[in-house]
């Protein structure tokens, strides 16, 4: 049988999209670069790991319960995001990781024809999951390192159906307060959803840093994302979750695939949440000092930083960020280049333990002379 | 390289001498419809013509095949895809010649002679045991002679797509302002044609008053290789910001695409280069003038994975050291003879022509058991063609084609540059260097 002729079988928007390549597995990362060592810090991952009641969790999890499906709807993690936050458990969809639930809810509003609206320098995801839906992304330019508010109402027309607002921004790390981001929601209007990913909303201890969640009962037309990959350290259980107007989550519910998050991501969350309120302060505290140490040394250097909310900050340097990205691979650490973020010449940097910073700051010097 | 984006008319019937007249008429006056002036279509007509014989008499003849003319906006395309067994594939070498009558050794070749009436001429493998043979010609457009002063400032600089009539602008700029700068910006109205056709796609800098002070052109080498020409400064006062404000727009545009590098042939100024890696020098030479070194520039637009690449032992201390000088992660696999059965038929390669250039690249469709002799016959055929530059790829992520190496070398092929990702895996670049060179 000859092969099936993709070129009429595939639309063109997906045909023309390139699939991301995730990084090769530390082993062979290690073998590839010659490092007998590799500090990530590339994804803003918690070097402290889970909160220690998830970890329990984990390790405890009953292998004959493999077995057993897993809530399909994540029953009772709902419930407790649910009471925290006192609202209706229905208002709340989890998802294998925030990714899945941006692509709920582009399913959900969206159709060819359709765009959406966000930011030029800004995760991803929101970008490629609608074009290789079909979808325009209007990316606006960042301004002074932020979400650009006027010139985002401005790009929208009869078409636009979702913004997505990065708050705080990565990788940036800025924010928009309360009250911007109220103006935000009315100018969006009733016609289109805004989304506020808030998957660093942990780490921000700014007094006018807005809890999305609190806005919903005014603001139907918003939709927050949540995560437990980043402050709860369970990225590779991949769990996260959005919140929403009963009404509005009904209708994303109806794009969401049950059962995709499994037994062990549920409850490791569940236990994240009910006992992580000290796991967040000394991750808080690890944040803050790795930010203190790095942009004092970073100055040193003669080297302009972004350094903002969130566990990470960006470096300018003085050539290539994928370039120096293989080099100080070389030297086991592992970085974010920026080119794919619109940042060219920048890269980002998890931050992390001392030793891992000092490590990192090394090799900078390093590949930099 | 792009297809062309706009109409397609496709003409399908047998390999016969009965339908050269269909084939001929059909070519010329799709051309003609598509906007080729009289000489250009009667050119592609003739090209057409030598194709057509050659393939019906010599390599598949009485086979079905597809004629289609496309409209690439500055020029046609005239594709021939034909089936091809192990039988002929020999045949569709652009150096192959068939012998009637009693012509030369070159007037018999009619890949090669087709090419002399044509801009560009290709033969790529489609996959499927079928090749593609493509010619192009181009519309002829008026050279401009008319001067554009250049702007006083470069204060509040910022980077947009220009419309039609800035694009013809920023050419006459470019033309009048760098003597570095290709022959193509004489004629603006083809740079607006070939911006129209997706082959190029152009980004200009300009000052507070909207006055243009720079600008940069790209396009795609290959799906997943952007290339450079330029960045083009007219103003020397903010040279560094006009550049990087220029590179950065390109890279904003390409970062999220299909592409994983981008990649420069035609230099760069210094305070740029920092931001590029260098891949080395190829040497390019033209009729009655000096030979022109030209330094190759690279930047990666992601995260580098690592792979896998192919090569006989006498390349691998060459590929260690470049390797090693771009920090690029690669294991490096050598191919070696185990004494088992090998394809001892005749080799194909593919060829791209470009008369203006004078240059030849050449890659390698088929392996066979003549590499010496084939590479020998393309240099002197090529070269006796007035094709000073004429270069080998080899994708280093396909393991036979390291097979090449050794009869490369003996032909007087040196390695040039590597382009990371540019194929399979990782492409390295050949150079014929004439035994005369000094």
């Amino acid at each position: 049988m000859t092969r099936p002729n993709l070129d009429i079988l595939v639309p063109a928007y997906v045909r023309e999209f390139e699939p991301y390549i995730p990084s090769k597995p530390d082993p062979e990362l290690k073998n590839l670069y010659g490092c007998p060592r590799l500090f990530r810090l590339n994804n803003n991952e918690n070097p402290l790991g889970p909160p220690p009641a998830a970890q329990e969790v984990i390790r405890r999890f009953p292998p004959l319960q493999g077995a057993v499906y897993p809530s399909g709807d994540s029953y009772y993690l709902r419930r407790e995001i649910a009471a925290r936050h006192g609202i209706d458990p229905e208002q709340i969809l989890v998802g294998n990781g925030a990714n899945e639930v941006i692509t709920f809810v582009i399913k959900a509003f969206c159709e060819p024809g359709n765009n959406i609206i966000t930011a030029d320098k800004t995760f991803a995801v929101y970008e490629w999951v609608a074009t290789f839906s079909g979808i325009e992304a209007r990316v606006i330019p960042l301004k002074n390192y932020e979400f650009d508010d006027r010139k985002m109402l401005e790009a929208m027309d009869a078409n636009t159906k979702i913004a997505f607002i990065c708050n705080p921004n990565n990788p940036t790390g800025t924010y928009w307060s309360r009250e911007r981001l109220i103006n935000f929601l009315d100018g969006a209007g009733s016609d289109r959803i805004v989304v506020v990913d808030e998957a660093y909303f942990e780490f921000v201890e700014k007094e006018d840093f807005p809890d999305g969640i609190s806005m919903i009962g005014d603001h139907p037309n918003l939709v927050v994302f949540r995560t437990f990959s980043k402050m709860y350290g369970l990225a590779a259980l991949r769990i996260g979750y959005l919140v929403g107007d009963q009404g509005v989550v009904d209708m994303i519910r109806r794009t969401c695939v049950v059962y995709s998050v499994n037994s062990i991501a549920q409850e490791a969350a569940l236990a994240a949440l009910a006992h992580g309120a000290e796991h967040i302060m000394e991750t808080r505290r690890l944040v803050r000092e790795s930010r203190a140490f790095l942009c004092e040394a970073l100055a040193k250097m003669r080297l302009p930083v972004i350094a903002n909310e969130g566990n990470y900050l960006i470096v300018k340097l003085p050539g290539s960020d994928t370039l120096a990205y293989r080099k100080l691979m070389r030297e086991g650490v592992m970085i974010r280049p920026m080119t794919g973020f619109r940042y060219p010449n920048h890269i980002r940097v998890t931050l992390a333990g001392m030793e891992a910073m000092e490590s990192f700051v090394g090799a900078l010097k390093k590949i930099l002379n | 390289m792009n297809s062309p984006r706009g109409k397609t008319l496709t003409l399908a019937l047998t390999s016969e001498d009965r339908y050269l007249p269909v084939a001929v008429n059909f070519a010329e006056n799709s051309a003609r419809a598509f906007g080729l002036g009289n000489t250009e279509a009667l050119h592609l007509r003739l090209a057409v013509e030598e194709i057509f014989s050659y393939i019906s008499r010599s390599v598949c003849a009485g086979e079905g095949i597809r004629i289609e003319c496309a409209n690439g906006v500055y020029y046609t395309q005239v594709c021939f895809r034909l089936p091809v067994s192990k039988l002929n594939l020999g045949g569709f070498n652009i150096t192959s010649s068939f012998s009637y009558d009693s012509e030369s050794d070159l007037e018999e070749m009619g890949l090669m002679l087709a090419s002399q009436s044509v801009d560009h001429l290709q033969i790529r493998s489609e996959g499927n045991q079928r090749i593609s043979l493509i010619l192009k010609k181009e519309k002829a457009y008026p050279e401009s002679v008319e001067r554009v002063s250049v702007p006083q400032d470069a204060e509040g600089l910022e980077t947009e797509t220009p419309d039609a009539e800035k694009l013809k602008v920023f050419s006459l700029l470019a033309a009048g302002s760098d003597p570095a700068a290709p022959n193509l910006f004489k004629y603006p109205g083809k740079v607006v044609d070939m911006a129209a056709s997706g082959e190029c796609f152009p980004i200009i800098a300009v000052n507070g008053r909207r006055e243009i002070v720079g600008g940069v052109l790209y396009g795609y080498r290959s799906e997943k290789t952007v290339q450079l020409l330029g960045p083009f400064i007219f103003h020397e006062g903010k040279a560094r910001e006009t550049g990087e404000a220029l590179i950065e727009a390109c890279i904003g545009r390409v970062a999220r695409s299909k592409a994983l590098g981008l990649l420069s042939f035609s230099g760069l100024p210094e305070f740029l280069a920092g931001g590029f890696e260098p891949l080395g020098s190829l040497v390019y030479f033209s009729e009655g003038k000096p030979p022109v070194p030209k330094k190759s520039f690279y930047r990666h637009l992601h995260e580098d994975p690592g792979c896998e690449v192919w090569t006989h032992e006498s390349m691998a201390g060459y590929l260690r050291e470049e390797y090693g000088r771009l920090f690029l992660a690669r294991s490096i696999r050598t191919v070696r003879d185990r004494g088992e059965a090998r394809d001892e038929g005749a080799s194909l390669f593919a060829a791209e022509i470009h008369r203006e250039r004078a240059q030849a690249v050449l890659r390698p469709l088929w392996p066979g058991g003549d590499y010496i002799e084939n590479i020998e016959k393309h240099v002197r055929l090529l070269g006796g063609d007035g094709l000073l530059n004429i270069f080998f790829e080899l994708d280093l992520g396909i393991p036979w084609h390291a097979g090449l190496i050794p009869a490369l070398s003996r032909g007087g092929f040196k390695p040039g540059i590597v382009l990371p990702f540019a194929g399979v895996s990782d492409i390295v670049i050949f150079q014929y260097h004439d035994a005369t060179e000094s």
